[in-house]
């Protein structure tokens, strides 16, 4: 009878909401702008470049952001208990090494080297969150040193050298180790779909888990939590949440992203290069700060990010197909962080108020 | 020669030194000073760029030189900071070096540092930027000849005409140098049509490349040859190229060399097929020994040159070279530069 | 046109798109006389004073100050005209960074017509002859940050005094100050009026009301409603202008508890305070009230787990109780309606039935995965319940006026069975309406549990509780039964005669 009830209720709200989309064109153009936009920029790269519109070029264009994707993904999670993540690139970064090390240097297969990337990644990230939440240290400055501290450790086990197949050893002799071919197929397999050899291993990983962080923030509780937390995490500490906890798992989550996307880059590489990772962070964040502007969403949001992603893949590589000079590229990408901000705070502030 | 009263005084204390004690000066009679007490002697490296294989193997080309020598090394390491490598210069100063090998940077922070290092009485040696210095000789790595080299081959691969796209990104010295060739070549060769350029110095670098490339290559499908004229560059393109399954349609030719690069030159059907490099070890010690000669009062000349060598994915294969260390040991005009070599010069032990 | 108005607003209209706030409001102050405005939240207090002090501009409707047409087009044109507004949000009237001097003479230094340099000991000067006139007793040397809220606002009205204003509007500036401040506060306003300003005074506290208005304008959906000027003022005529209803005043109906739920022993919850005990009943509703720094909040959050008592023991339903979170009192069935529901209460980026849903999304959930449909029904039966005006269960928080957010904060712990639920000054902001909709269903709701709120408004406490209690120093000094109560015996315990008589 109860839930009879409720279900007449929802069919009433429900009707209420088909008579609503009435949208004045500025909500319009809040909710479906950047979409628009993106359609519009697909539109103008297939006419505009040869060989754009192909599903070889969709499947490159998601593998060209599959890795910052996956770190966007990560930094999402912070973004949400209103946190930051700094070292997303230096984890990744690290993480390749740590992939390169276990397997050229410890002569350890696959598996290990995959494991030991995401205890890094989740180490990495326990400690960023021990970090802000019982030292106080605020998260852009704990995260900044984690990015120094982790670029500088890269560097500790080889002396600075790359690690690749054969190398040179501080001590002098050389690595017996290689690159095992099933963690090479995590950067070079391809899956069938329709079309044979089409999707990269990289990019499933990337819409895996696209999918299972936009489900665990909008539809878990635990998501639910962790948005109270960063909308007012003095309100939810009164709801009954252990704020701190939630905080941290936010970092891990971010830490064991971070460390994905490396597993991702050392295989496509096929050695462990010495890097910042910093160009991974900023296109990362980018991409989840133009998420904010996805949908009229204004806050942090798996869905935006991927799309915000997305975009920038779109427009990069969409640039270079023209024969677009590089340093052009970052100021459209800069370009594109700067309008997706103004559409988030400009219009949805005033849309709020 | 402009001689200093601390040098002078150093001279002397090292005369008396090998006076009092003299079984220590045995072995270094020959030696001119101040290498006959080289324990006295102190030379600093302040580098620009450090993230990579080549300038960890041109470090390890400093260090092993500074060891033959028997001086102490210090580096410093700005990071792609100009200001900060200014600095350094500033602060190997204070220091009271003997020596500085200034590797990389930007003549504009560079310029005057060097020369305020000059004036302190500190002999300076430049590798790779033009300091525009008189007193300063620069060591270079001959960027043209490298990218000469790698053009050749492809020449004779390809024939006089072909379809290319070059990988370059404007404003570093190296690759202006090495784009001075290219710009040559297709003037010498109107065949060679350059369809896209493209290059981007995002890090990491391959994987950045490698995006691009992945574009470049699906909007102009008729590309033979790519000429990637810096290793990271080269490493990218062929990620692409494998992506995009052009393997035996492409061709890519580069500059520089490491282990990672010889592994991946060697892959089954690999497009990557011939590079030019000079060993970034030796260049490392022919700085070393150019700032010694200037040390010990000699002139190495204004340009010091150390010759690039061409290895093809052929040679490889046919010797079976799989690193650093087997390209040294087989292809001898890889290991050894006869460049600066006084015959007071100690070499680093050679396999 | 009555005699002596020197400020007269005529016809004034403003809407916000569809939302028509102001529909013609008349209305005229005169010199030397508060003006007490009346409007339940919603009315169009706030965009009535906005238009005033220049924040907004009317869309129909004319101002004069004086003979002159007023309509000014920027808060700082306002007041160089002499309208000048000392806003509800303190902090808005001063800039914490500065001492008081600087404060006081602030919008001077700004004007143009002053040399670049800043000359301390002129603005000390200039400092000292404003204080003085205002009869403000504090020190000019003192950073504000240091000062109590009650010193900010006098700060702040002394400020807006250096203009010389003709018309001064005080937006509810008694709301965060307590009694005594609030005596020091109606001191300056009579000094005010003495000096022949208009004052429109904007107030919800009927003893603020009591204590200063010459005459009373009642607001109601952007019409003026009754204008009240014989004396003895109507107030009760003027509240009920107000809420457009005659709302069933008077005392309610005392029950007693059955079994007890609650009980501490010993409780002590400052260092140096008397230990207490308390008992709280099934089914009633107690009240604690006291003044403001007694330790209200602290004992409400010390229930809830926020902070450890220091010392003794408290039972539910007879089992031991030493919550370590809010979390550990949830799950026993202790709940929190906290008071600042801004900062303690309210998620601002989520809808209503997300904020009324939190602390129990685990019974909307299987598996982790929240149930929306579940939520959402759950929700639109509380928005029924508490007559929460929205358009649906998903609207924002930030479209909702205070009353309907306090409202949601309530409804959010009553959306679940407790064994204790407590309130910390759930009516703070709240117009009347609303506040009777929250105690009604309080008092409606409370059978299987006990109901503790704590209230620094007597009428308030006497309006909702079976049994009040009084604070005074954290510890609890008094103790009355809502039924035939000994009024004076109650003030004095507030007055702290319980304390000493104990000691």
């Amino acid at each position: 009878m109860d839930s009879d009830m409720a279900g007449k209720a929802t069919a009433r709200v429900e009707e209420g909401q088909g008579a609503r989309p009435r949208l004045s064109p500025r909500e319009l153009a809040i909710r479906y702008g950047f979409l628009a936009l993106l359609a519009g920029l697909i539109v103008f790269f297939s006419l505009a470049t040869r060989g754009f519109a192909s599903p070889q070029a969709a499947v490159f264009i998601l593998q060209s952001v599959s890795i910052t994707g996956i770190l966007a993904l990560g930094v999402t999670a912070t973004l949400v208990v209103g946190g930051f993540d700094l070292s997303i690139g230096a984890i990744a970064t690290s993480a390749m090494m740590a992939a390169a090390y276990v397997m050229v240097v410890l002569e350890q297969n696959a598996l290990v080297a995959v494991l030991a990337c995401l205890a890094i990644g989740a180490l990495v990230g326990l400690i960023n969150g021990l970090i802000i939440c019982y030292m106080r240290v605020p998260d852009l400055l704990a995260t900044l040193g984690m990015m120094f501290l982790l670029i500088g450790l890269q560097r500790i086990p080889t002396e600075g050298r790359s690690i690749a197949a054969g190398m040179t050893l501080p001590d002098g002799s050389t690595a017996g180790g290689a690159f095992s071919p099933a963690f090479l197929a995590l950067g070079r397999h391809r899956f069938d779909f329709f079309i044979e050899n089409l999707v990269p291993a990289s990019v499933v990983v990337l819409v895996v888990l696209a999918v299972l962080i936009w489900f665990f923030l909008e539809y878990t509780r635990f998501g639910r939590m962790m948005y109270a937390v960063g909308s007012n995490a003095q309100a939810a500490a009164f709801a009954g949440a252990p704020v701190r906890a939630y905080r941290i798992w936010a970092y891990v989550i971010s830490g064991v992203f971070s460390a994905i996307g490396g597993i991702l880059l050392a295989a496509r590489l096929g050695r462990g290069d010495i890097a910042s990772g910093n160009n991974l962070l900023l296109d990362a964040v980018a991409a989840a700060l133009i998420g904010f502007a996805v949908l009229g969403a204004a806050k942090p949001n798996a869905f935006g990010t991927a799309i915000g992603a997305l975009f920038v893949g779109v427009l990069l590589q969409g640039l270079t197909m023209m024969n677009v000079p590089y340093y052009t590229q970052d100021f459209v990408k800069g370009a594109v962080l700067v309008i997706a901000l103004v559409f988030t705070f400009a219009l949805l502030g005033r849309n709020g108020r | 020669m402009k001689t200093t009263r601390r040098h002078l005084g150093r001279l002397a204390a090292g005369l008396l030194a090998a006076g009092m004690v003299w079984p220590a000066a045995a072995g270094a009679q020959e030696m001119p000073a101040p290498f006959d007490n080289p324990g006295e002697v102190e030379i600093a490296l302040v580098r620009y760029l450090s993230t990579g294989d080549f300038f960890q193997a041109y470090l390890s080309g400093v260090e092993a030189q500074a060891k033959a020598l028997g001086v102490n090394l210090r580096v410093f390491d700005s990071r792609q900071d100009a200001a900060l490598q200014a600095d350094m210069v500033d602060q190997a100063i204070a220091l009271g070096v003997d020596g500085i090998v200034i590797q990389h940077g930007l003549t504009e922070s560079m310029k005057e540092a060097a020369q305020r290092a000059v004036d302190a009485g500190i002999k300076v040696v430049a590798f790779d930027v033009n300091v525009e210095n008189e007193a300063i000789p620069q060591i270079e790595q001959s960027d043209r000849d490298l990218a000469r080299l790698a053009l050749e081959q492809a020449i004779k691969d390809n024939g006089e005409a072909w379809t290319a796209a070059y990988v370059y990104v404007p404003g570093i010295a190296p690759l202006d140098r090495r784009n001075e060739t290219w710009v040559e070549f297709k003037e010498r060769y109107p065949g060679i049509e350059e369809v896209a350029q493209f290059g981007t110095l995002d890090n990491p670098i391959a994987n950045s490349v490698a995006n691009q490339a992945r574009s470049v290559l699906s909007a102009n499908p008729g590309i033979e040859v790519v000429f990637a004229p810096y290793d990271e560059f080269a490493k990218g393109v062929k990620i692409a190229v494998d992506e995009a399954g052009l393997s035996s349609d492409v061709k890519i030719y580069s500059a520089d060399i490491s282990t990672a690069d010889i592994a991946a030159m060697r892959e089954p059907g690999s497009a990557w097929v011939a590079t030019a490099a000079t060993n970034p070890a030796v260049v490392g010690e022919v700085s070393v020994r150019a700032l010694a000669m200037l040390l010990a009062g000699e002139d190495p000349g204004r340009n010091v040159i150390v010759p690039p060598t061409l290895i093809t994915q052929d040679m490889l294969n046919e010797q079976d070279i799989s690193n650093m260390e087997e390209l040294s040991q087989k292809l001898p005009q890889f290991a050894h530069a006869d460049v600066a070599v006084p015959d007071w010069m100690p070499l680093p032990p050679r396999d | 046109m009555g005699q002596g108005a020197i400020f007269r607003i005529a016809g004034l209209g403003k809407s916000f798109g569809p939302n028509e706030v102001l529909r013609g409001v008349t209305l005229e102050l005169r010199a030397g006389e508060v003006t007490v405005l009346m409007g339940a939240n919603g009315a169009g207090k706030s965009t009535l004073v906005k238009i005033v002090s220049g924040v907004y501009r009317a869309q129909r409707g004319e101002m004069f100050l004086g003979e002159a047409p007023f309509a000014p087009a920027s808060p700082a044109e306002a007041m160089r005209a002499g309208v000048v507004t000392v806003h509800q949000n303190i902090n808005d009237g001063v800039v914490a960074a500065l001492d008081v001097a600087t404060n006081l003479v602030l919008d001077r230094l700004s004007g143009g017509g002053r040399g670049i340099f800043f000359n301390p000991r002129r603005i000390r000067r200039e400092a000292r002859e404003v204080a003085r006139r205002m009869g403000l007793g504090i020190d000019l040397m003192a950073d504000v940050t240091g000062l109590s809220l009650a010193d900010r606002q006098m700060v702040a009205i002394a400020r807006a005094m250096a203009h010389e204003p003709k018309v001064m509007i005080l937006d509810e500036p008694t709301s965060s100050l307590s009694s005594s401040e609030a005596d020091r506060l109606f001191a300056l306003v009579e000094r005010l009026r003495e000096r022949g300003v208009a004052i429109l005074y904007i107030s919800h506290r009927m003893s603020d009301i009591r204590r200063i208005a010459d005459r009373i304008v009642s607001l109601r959906d952007g019409r003026i409603v009754g204008v009240f000027e014989e004396k003895p003022l109507d107030y009760e005529g003027a509240v009920n202008a107000m809420l457009g209803q005659n709302l069933g005043a008077g005392g309610i109906e005392s029950r007693e508890a059955t079994a007890p739920v609650f009980t501490a022993d010993g409780l002590r919850i400052a260092e140096g305070a008397r230990p207490f005990s308390l008992s709280l009943g099934i089914g009633e509703v107690v009240a604690i009230t006291g003044l403001v720094g007694v330790g209200k909040t602290r004992l409400a959050e010390t229930l809830f787990g926020v902070h450890p008592p220091l010392a003794g023991a408290m039972r539910i339903d007879g089992r031991p109780y030493a919550p370590s979170s809010p979390a550990a009192a949830i799950r026993r069935g202790v709940f929190l309606v906290a008071k600042d529901r801004a900062r303690t209460g309210i998620v601002p980026d989520f809808n209503i039935y997300e904020n009324i849903s939190l602390p129990f999304l685990p019974h909307f959930s299987h598996l982790g995965v929240a149930s929306r449909r579940a939520e959402r029904a759950a929700a639109r039966a509380r928005i029924a319940d508490l007559k929460i005006v929205c358009r649906s269960e998903r609207d924002d928080l930030a479209t909702l006026s205070g009353g309907n957010q306090q409202k949601v904060t309530v409804a959010r712990w009553l959306s679940q069975p407790s064994r204790m639920l407590i309130l910390d000054e759930p009516f703070q902001g709240v117009d009347i309406a609303a506040r009777h909709d929250i105690a009604a269903k309080l008092r409606e709701s409370a059978g299987q549990r006990a109901t503790l709120l704590f209230l620094t408004e007597l009428d308030e406490a006497l309006e909702t509780a079976d049994r009040i209690l009084v604070m005074s120093e954290h510890t609890i000094v008094g103790e009355h039964r809502n039924r035939n109560l000994d009024m004076d015996r109650l003030l004095a315990d507030v007055a702290g005669r319980g304390l000493q008589g104990a000691a």
